[in-house]
């Protein structure tokens, strides 16, 4: 009797959320949909052609279960790819984003005419990654380049800066930062502008010096800015293909051979679609797992306003 | 009021965006109806990876044939490089959008035969009885598999050894008698290197290093090269291979020999610029080069050791390849054009206009020719490498089907050199990375 009673009783709530949960999936249609048809499905497809042999226009031809995997975890070119792919994370995000900040922090003075700096600042998120990539690529240029004749004037031995394997990586990072000062520094002069000026007049009131109320002000309000830039800036380098395919093209001794590239030479130069695929889904897991790392530390640490 | 005025505005200038696009459409459309063709024209599409100038005088050849005759429209559409190209090519073969002739460069020779989606030009041979004993043996070769001609030579180019004249005249060099063997090539890179200049350099690029090895006779990969049957293993690290390799590796160690990377224009840019005397280049840059150097250009044959026995060098560039599966009157149209492009005359405007072979010999007695080659002797130079070119094994050049990862294992260890490692140990990775994708290839079949 009771537990019929409790039925009557669970039903509708049940029922109700059902609808809800209907009516909510009815909203979400047409991104699911668009989420489905072009990050799903390829998804899918990738992991699904990773455990094949397949012919040159990606047609499966045996399955192999997982021995793509095995194979490139015993490959000493895809570790160092893996390598390189870690190190230009590590050279270029903190990097990029410590220097948007400090820019964003400058700019965000009201001073005369600091809408030029700002306009400066920000100018190279309309550059192309193709068009400055060979800027960079002359810059470069171990005959011709303005980097060697720089270093020649302070009395140093002339270098090739994306031949040598030891400062190629280092080399594209350069670029790499530059590249994306811009887009980082737009994106946290917003964050600084949305504090409320208030907070700093009674930081002023109170006697508090510049530094302390960047330190106990501003970086805690902007810390949901920071955290997207950070976000963001990761999953970007993750991914970077346009400054190493023009500057160095994986090499010297696949040196910038970083995953991203290895995948598109593996994919559309040597036609080995399935080994390709496997080293994306690995990507993928890697990108999926730092971004989740991410957000845990992220919650604790950032203030939501 | 506000949001209306937007919903207005987006409305207006879609409205304008949709009559400009009727407005584009009318014309064409006008223009088919007021052409008066009584019949129609096939259609010959033509992808090709040319460009820069060697587009432009494409272009040319076919609005040429376009206005001599009146039943074949060809259409050229550059496709970006030879890589990207046969990336497209890929995509599309066996279905409406493929092209009809496809250009591809002559590493692609094996997988083009392999894909299934190509028809061999032998058959359009045999059934007009086309006399092909004027084009050049060494160049058809290439394409030819079992006495089958799979497709049509287009632009064809062999490596040369460029020179700097007037930096040999400085270094007490006889700027007339470039270096043919490897020992004579380190004594004069070694005379040549002063100051800021370095004697010699190569191009990391796999291309030269499968030519050095050619030019003593020795193969690529086992099988004969791979024209007996599928390869299955590298043979390159054999002794012809490891003299080209010790050859760079001593001449970096000695300090005579400059790094480019992989980079063409890089090459170009430190011949130039004086900083370096000699390098290696393709045929099809010579002309370029000769016209934009400051200084007076030499070139000379590939060099060989001095025990080696030279035999020629294997030819480079792209064919033209056939698409199956289309109509038979689209093909004999694209034949019809293949024929165009191989005649002499044609051939002499190509080879004086690009520094590619004329594939036809005959194109060579054509008198354009006599009076570019009396302006830029470097380019008989290089038509003479061929013709001494010996017919074998080696010169006829290898066909596998992963070559483009080949190469990327060679240039691998060419950059290792420079970096110390053993040029036999080099080699030998080289080798074994190269037997891994042929093995996985050789899977797949």
């Amino acid at each position: 009797m009771i537990a019929v009673k409790d039925q009557i009783r669970v039903r509708p709530k049940s029922k109700r959320r059902f609808s809800t949960l209907l009516e909510g999936l009815l909203y979400l249609l047409p991104s699911i949909l668009l989420f489905a048809v072009f990050l799903f499905y390829p998804m899918f497809k990738t992991i699904y052609l990773s455990l094949f042999l397949t012919d040159a226009q990606g047609n499966t031809q045996t399955f192999v279960g997982l021995e793509h995997y095995i194979q490139l975890f015993q490959s000493t070119s895809f570790l160092s790819s893996l390598k390189a792919t870690v190190l230009f994370v590590l050279y270029t995000v903190p990097a990029g984003v410590l220097l948007a900040l400090g820019l964003a922090l400058l700019a965000n003075q009201k001073l005369k005419g600091i809408g030029f700096f700002r306009t400066i600042f920000s100018s190279t998120m309309g550059m192309s990654v193709a068009a400055s990539s060979v800027i960079w690529l002359f810059i470069y240029n171990p005959t011709i380049g303005i980097a060697n004749t720089i270093i020649k004037t302070f009395g140093m031995t002339e270098m090739q800066w994306l031949l040598n394997p030891d400062t190629a990586l280092l080399s594209v990072a350069l670029p790499t930062i530059w590249m994306n000062t811009g887009f980082s520094f737009l994106i946290l002069l917003g964050g600084l502008h949305n504090i409320d000026s208030s907070l700093y007049e009674s930081g002023k009131i109170a006697g508090v010096g510049d530094f302390y109320s960047l330190r106990k002000i501003t970086l805690p309000l902007l810390s949901p800015t920071l955290l997207f830039i950070v976000t963001v800036s990761l999953i970007n380098s993750f991914q970077t293909f346009g400054q190493i395919d023009i500057l160095t093209k994986g090499g010297p001794m696949e040196s910038t051979n970083v995953i991203v590239y290895s995948i598109f030479k593996d994919a559309f130069v040597n036609f080995n679609i399935g080994s390709a695929s496997a080293q994306a889904v690995i990507l993928f897991t890697f990108i999926l797992a730092v971004t989740i790392l991410q957000f845990k530390w992220g919650e604790k640490k950032v203030h939501y306003q | 009021m506000k949001k209306s005025n937007i919903l207005v505005t987006l409305l207006t200038l879609m409205a304008l965006l949709l009559a400009a696009c009727t407005g584009e459409e009318e014309p064409t459309n006008g223009g088919a109806v007021q052409a008066d063709q009584p019949k129609e024209k096939t259609e010959v599409v033509f992808w090709h990876a040319m460009s820069g100038k060697l587009e432009e005088v494409v272009d040319q050849l076919v609005a040429d044939f376009n206005e001599q005759q009146d039943d074949i429209n060809v259409k050229a559409v550059f496709q970006g490089t030879y890589e990207e190209s046969i990336t497209k090519f890929n995509t599309v073969a066996g279905t409406k959008d493929a092209p009809t002739i496809m250009q591809v460069f002559e590493v692609g020779t094996k997988y083009m035969m392999d894909s299934g989606k190509i028809e061999p030009v032998q058959k359009f041979i045999d059934a007009e009885n086309y006399d092909t004993s004027k084009w050049e043996q060494n160049i058809t070769n290439y394409y030819a598999v079992d006495g089958e001609q799979y497709s049509m030579p287009f632009n064809s180019s062999t490596p040369i050894l460029m020179y700097n004249k007037d930096a040999f005249k400085e270094a007490g060099l006889d700027p007339e008698n470039p270096p043919t063997t490897y020992e004579e090539l380190e004594e004069a890179a070694k005379a040549l290197t002063t100051g800021e200049q370095y004697g010699f350099s190569i191009l990391n690029y796999g291309w030269f290093i499968e030519e050095l090895i050619a030019a003593q006779g020795g193969l690529f990969v086992n099988e004969d090269n791979g024209r007996k049957g599928d390869a299955t293993e590298a043979v390159f690290n054999g002794e012809e291979g490891q003299k080209v390799f010790q050859l760079i590796s001593d001449m970096y160690e000695d300090g005579t020999f400059y790094n480019t990377g992989q980079n063409w224009d890089d090459i170009r840019a430190a011949f130039q610029s004086g900083k370096i005397a000699m390098y290696l280049d393709s045929s099809a840059g010579v002309r370029d080069i000769v016209e934009q150097s400051s200084f007076e250009v030499g070139a000379g044959y590939l060099p060989v050791p001095e025990a080696a026995d030279r035999e020629g060098v294997i030819i480079g560039g792209a064919s033209l390849w056939m698409a199956n599966g289309i109509e038979e009157s689209q093909q004999q149209a694209a034949w019809e054009f293949m024929k165009y492009l191989t005649s002499p005359e044609i051939q002499a405007k190509w080879h004086v206009n690009t520094g590619y072979f004329a594939i036809n010999t005959e194109a060579y007695e054509q008198q354009i020719v006599q009076s570019e080659w009396e302006k830029y002797p470097q380019l008989k130079v290089t038509v003479d490498q061929l013709g001494d070119t010996k017919t074998s094994l080696a010169t006829q050049g290898a066909l596998i089907s992963v070559f483009p990862e080949a190469r990327q294992k060679v240039v691998n260890a060419m950059e290792s050199l420079y970096q110390g490692t053993d040029p036999i140990e080099a080699l030998n990775q080289a080798a074994e990375e190269t037997n891994e994708a042929l093995k996985m290839a050789n899977r797949k079949k």
